[in-house]
């Protein structure tokens, strides 16, 4: 268990982390900061000459990206900076952008439930995770619609909130070409038997014969990078200030699941009943139990070199 | 022709070639040629005073001829003598070399087979030749097909050698007639050698001892109308699964240019079918034919044109070949600097090859290494390898997006001799680290790249171009990047990919490195070399300059198969020909039952340095089971190299096994196979080969015969100088050819006075 070895960094992002201003979960929980903070210091996405550098990667040292093209702020789900070619980098922490009932925050400006914790989760996951693993990585957010053709360059890819997920039918043909040619699936920060309920019918829709399967912990993804011995229920930022509960909804127990392609080849890690993403954005505020995030980024490593190595 | 030759000039040219010409008048040369300088300049002087009506052009020309003429009288005043060096009848020895080979067996066009010529030429008290023969020499016969052996009558000829090797005959007989007065050697063959060897080695004795080498040749120069498949090379061991790539030679005489199919047939299935388009007459085809060995073990495999209406020889109508199918396990190690897809998508094109183990070695963070697809906890433990014997466990090498500073300087000379002591296969690939970015100029790894090395780009955001990849014409040809088996469709096949990205501007390879895919930039620019290869040392390093091949498994549609197939040929081939420490060969791939066969062992240790000093054994397998151990010797010229020899003595295929122990310690073992079965090389470019028999007489001072011209042979070799001879004068003078010469300027001169009104 090495789980503690980057306490410095992550006590460091927490400071860092508080000039990156705060981002709502959907509306479904409290905003740590106030409104007037938020708004004074989130980067205004028109003027991207204003924007300042990213606060996680001044503090770890990291070289900030050059503040050109940022994603356009008219579009919800914005593939890349784009100036930007896929491939330039090796590495783009990619969002999931689908169909669904649900409202996600998007900077601020609202979105599909897909946008939870965007991007401000995905940013500060990327910073960390630069810092935990020797990756090249594209610093910014990425997201990218499940029915777009070039989603197949992007292997790995991140969905939140799937629980409202409403998946069109040239998204899951989208989706299961994805998984089928090689891609990889993290879910995350869903709760409870009814979000359950209406992930595992989208799933089905995808691969209707494949089973969604418990993954147990001597499976390689909690060995790939940081050894975990148990899943942690990771409570959304409320929660875990507050000291407790950890579960939402009937969502008492935390699972890591899995599906498994005929060859046996990991293609969807399903966290249900945790939420990472808080935790990956909240790392940095001292009200939020280091455990959790720890846990986070922990898991969240784990995810990425096991898709990156298998 | 040469009768009229030998009117004119009383011998035939043989004879001239033979001998020296000589002056026999008293009178020296020098003093002959003075009087006739004189006369000479008389004749032109009374010329030139009696003018008359001629002009200048007509005393030239009266002077001229009259010159020739008076000139050939002083030469025949001179008594020009032909010098011989004759034989002393019954004095000398002659060996006759008969062919006892299958080819002779052949049918010539009009319908006689070539051995019947022996039958007519050498059967005792009906043939004139022989008598003559005899009457001057004293006779020893020698019938050869690999080697000569003595025979005393004609009933002792088969005419079923499997092989014919004149060279190793001709050594032969002049080893058993050494310390005899030997005239000449006499070599009644159609010349279809199948030695690869030349054949010059052997008649360098011949040259020194002045023993000429008369040469009969039998049969049609061209067989036709026939069909011939030509030498067919395969490796002797592939790795199970392989696919192969061989290119087969097709000629054909009086068939005509039409399309025949050509079948690669294993035992039970055909592998491969190709069309192939026939060349106009001798001139051969070659056809490439991809087949793959599924199943493991020794494999014979035939290669067959179906027999053509009217073909006179059926039997060179196939090939036979046989490849050790090895089911082995075979180890790469992969080492990545850096998570990074390629890593995920190169395991997996490969996993389901039973025969590839590629092992991994990613460095996740600073010190921090994930291990897949190792044996056990202890390998690799350490991360990347300090040791040669750890290294060397591996057949193949791949070098990820790492920088060379992460080696120390004794890693990276280890590196390097991977390659060139150990022969592993070392491939570079593309990436943030790699090539001149990632530091590797100056380095002793830079020497084993095929590729240059510029400067490292430093520029904000480095080098990045997206390229579409194609092969080149050596790609098209190559093994390794056939991505379809229908060859026709391959430049289309990879068209097809979706464009790779690469960030190490590499645009020239060294002297000798072959490129087989080229980038050509999207977005226009300098073309970029994307897979190039070079052979280094023992070994071979390959440069694969992209950085994310893992588009072609993504991108593509889903029933693509370009990725798996791409990185399955392309690590196999990686470890194509890596030698192991013990080897074992042998000096043939198929004998007769009978014939000797040379067991080669090469011996080293782990870290690949020879050994003369391990117990050596050899165990061989009968095609019926019977296992026989025989010790194989150190042969002392060469470090690590050891043989035995044996003789397989029934027909199939014999396992021969190598087991090199030292110091009770198991150092290695090899395996390999030796097939027993007949040959039929005999019918394989099985035409009378002149020029090969022509050059044997010419450069040893014989001569080359057709039956039809074999009459003179007793007489030549008489007058060839070889063996215990005498000199024999002839004169010159008499020769009808000066007669007529004298007569004809003389007519000459008349007629060109009455011609100019000069008379």
């Amino acid at each position: 268990m090495r789980r503690l070895s980057h306490f410095g960094a992550l006590a460091g992002l927490a400071v860092a982390a508080l000039a990156f201003g705060g981002c709502s979960d959907g509306g479904e929980e409290v905003r740590a900061d106030g409104p007037e903070e938020e708004t004074r210091l989130r980067p205004d996405p028109r003027r991207p000459e204003l924007r300042p550098a990213p606060i996680g990667a001044s503090f770890l040292g990291q070289e900030a990206p050059p503040a050109v093209g940022r994603p356009s702020g008219r579009t919800i789900g914005p593939r890349m900076d784009p100036n930007e070619t896929p491939g330039r980098w090796p590495f783009y922490w990619t969002r999931a952008v689908y169909s669904g009932a649900g409202r996600g925050w998007y900077g601020g400006r609202g979105g599909g439930s897909w946008a939870t914790d965007y991007p401000k989760g995905d940013r500060q996951f990327l910073v960390v995770l630069k810092r935990l693993v020797g990756i090249h990585a594209y610093d910014w957010e990425n997201a990218v619609r499940l029915d777009d053709p070039l989603i197949r360059r992007f292997p790995v890819l991140y969905a939140v909130e799937v629980g409202r997920m409403d998946l069109s039918e040239p998204e899951v043909e989208g989706l299961r070409s994805y998984l089928d040619a090689g891609g990889f699936l993290i879910v995350d920060d869903f709760w409870g038997s009814r979000e359950w309920a209406q992930f595992e019918w989208n799933m089905a829709r995808v691969f209707p014969d494949l089973p969604i399967v418990d993954l147990p912990l001597d499976h390689e993804l909690f060995s790939a990078y940081y050894d975990i011995e148990e899943i942690l229920q990771v409570p959304n930022i409320n929660n875990g200030a507050r000291g407790g509960p950890t579960y939402e909804r009937d969502g008492y127990v935390p699972f890591v699941r899995g599906i498994f392609d005929e060859k046996g080849r990991l293609m969807v890690v399903v966290n249900w009943n945790t939420d990472l993403g808080d935790a990956w954005e909240w790392a940095e505020s001292p009200y939020y139990p280091l455990v959790y995030s720890t846990y986070a980024y922990e898991m969240g490593t784990n995810m990425i070199v096991y898709a990156m190595s298998h | 022709m040469d009768e009229i030759f030998e009117f004119l000039f009383k011998f035939r040219s043989f004879v001239f070639e033979q001998g020296d010409l000589a002056f026999g008048a008293p009178t020296s040369l020098r003093l002959g040629l003075g009087i006739a300088g004189v006369v000479a300049a008389s004749a032109v002087a009374t010329y030139t005073i009696a003018r008359g009506r001629s002009t200048v052009a007509d005393r030239g020309v009266m002077a001229g001829l009259r010159v020739a003429l008076l000139g050939l009288l002083v030469f025949c005043l001179m008594q020009p003598t032909l010098v011989l060096s004759t034989v002393v009848p019954q004095q000398n020895f002659v060996g006759v070399l008969v062919d006892d080979s299958r080819s002779m067996g052949l049918e010539n066009q009009d319908g006689s087979a070539r051995a019947d010529f022996v039958a007519q030429a050498f059967t005792p008290e009906e043939s004139d030749l022989l008598a003559r023969l005899q009457e001057r020499f004293v006779l020893r016969f020698f019938r050869f097909s690999d080697v000569a052996t003595r025979f005393d009558g004609l009933d002792e000829l088969t005419f079923d050698g499997t092989h014919t090797n004149v060279a190793r005959a001709l050594d032969a007989a002049r080893q058993e007639l050494a310390g005899l007065p030997l005239s000449g050697l006499v070599v009644v063959s159609d010349g279809a050698d199948t030695d690869d060897r030349p054949v010059t080695e052997a008649l360098v004795p011949l040259q020194a001892a002045g023993v000429p080498v008369f040469t009969v040749g039998v049969g049609d120069e061209v067989i036709e109308p026939d069909v011939e498949l030509g030498r067919v090379e395969l490796p002797r061991a592939v790795l199970q699964g392989s696919t192969l790539m061989v290119d087969v030679v097709v000629t054909q005489n009086g068939i005509g240019q039409r399309e025949i199919p050509l079948l690669v047939e294993d035992a039970t299935r055909i592998l491969a079918e190709e069309t192939v388009t026939l060349g106009p007459d001798g001139e051969p085809v070659v056809v490439r034919i991809a087949f793959q060995l599924e199943r493991e073990g020794s494999r014979r495999i035939d290669f067959r044109i179906p027999a053509q209406p009217g073909e006179r020889v059926e039997r060179n109508n196939r090939r036979t070949a046989w490849i050790d199918v090895r089911g082995e396990r075979e180890k790469v190690l992969y080492f990545e600097g850096e998570p990074r897809y390629e890593v995920s998508f190169m395991r997996r094109a490969v996993e389901d090859d039973e025969n590839l183990q590629l092992v991994l070695l990613q460095r996740t963070a600073e010190s921090k290494f994930l291990r897949l697809s190792v044996d056990d906890s202890t390998e690799l433990a350490f991360g990347f390898p300090t040791s040669r014997e750890e290294l060397y466990r591996y057949r193949g090498l791949v070098l990820g997006s790492v920088e060379a500073s992460f080696f120390t300087f004794d890693q990276l000379q280890m590196i390097a001799d991977f390659v060139s002591e150990r022969g592993g296969g070392l491939l570079f690939l593309g990436g943030h680290a790699a090539f001149a970015e990632g530091g590797w100029a100056g380095t002793p790894v830079e020497e084993v790249m095929p590729v240059v090395l510029g400067d490292p780009v430093t520029v904000e955001g480095g080098y990045f171009q997206e390229v579409a990849v194609g092969p080149t014409p050596a790609g098209l040809a190559h093994p390794a990047v056939q991505l379809d088996a229908d060859l026709t469709q391959l430049r289309a096949r990879w068209d097809s990919l979706p464009p790779l990205t690469v960030v190490n501007p590499v645009h020239e390879v060294r002297p000798g490195a072959t490129t087989l895919l080229t980038g050509t930039p999207v977005l226009g620019g300098r073309d970029q070399v994307v897979l190039s290869f070079q052979r280094y040392g023992r070994g071979k390093a390959i440069a694969l300059t992209a950085q994310d091949t893992w588009i072609w498994q993504m991108v593509p549609a889903l029933e693509d198969r370009s990725h798996e197939s791409f990185w399955q040929q392309m690590l196999r081939w990686l470890i194509d020909g890596v030698p192991t420490s013990t080897r074992v060969s042998t000096d043939q791939e198929r004998v007769e039952p009978g014939e000797t066969v040379r067991v080669l062992g090469s011996v080293s240790d782990s870290t690949y340095i020879e050994v003369n000093d391990a117990a050596v054994m050899a165990r061989v397998t009968s095609p019926t089971g019977v296992v026989t151990e025989m010790p194989a010797e150190w042969t002392v010229e060469t470090d690590g190299e050891y043989t035995v020899d044996f003789r397989p003595d029934e027909l199939g295929d014999w396992e021969v096994e190598l087991f090199a122990d030292r110091d009770g310690v198991r150092v290695g073992g090899d395996r390999t196979w030796i097939h027993a079965a007949p040959s039929d090389d005999e019918y394989f470019e099985a035409g009378r080969r002149t020029a090969l028999l022509r050059r044997i007489a010419d450069d040893t001072g014989g001569r080359f015969y057709t039956p039809e011209e074999v009459a003179t042979l007793p007489e030549d070799i008489t007058i060839s100088g070889g063996g215990v001879t005498l000199v024999e004068e002839h004169d010159l003078w008499d020769m009808p050819a000066l007669f007529f010469l004298i007569l004809l300027l003389m007519g000459a001169e008349w007629g060109y006075r009455r011609l100019r009104g000069l008379v």
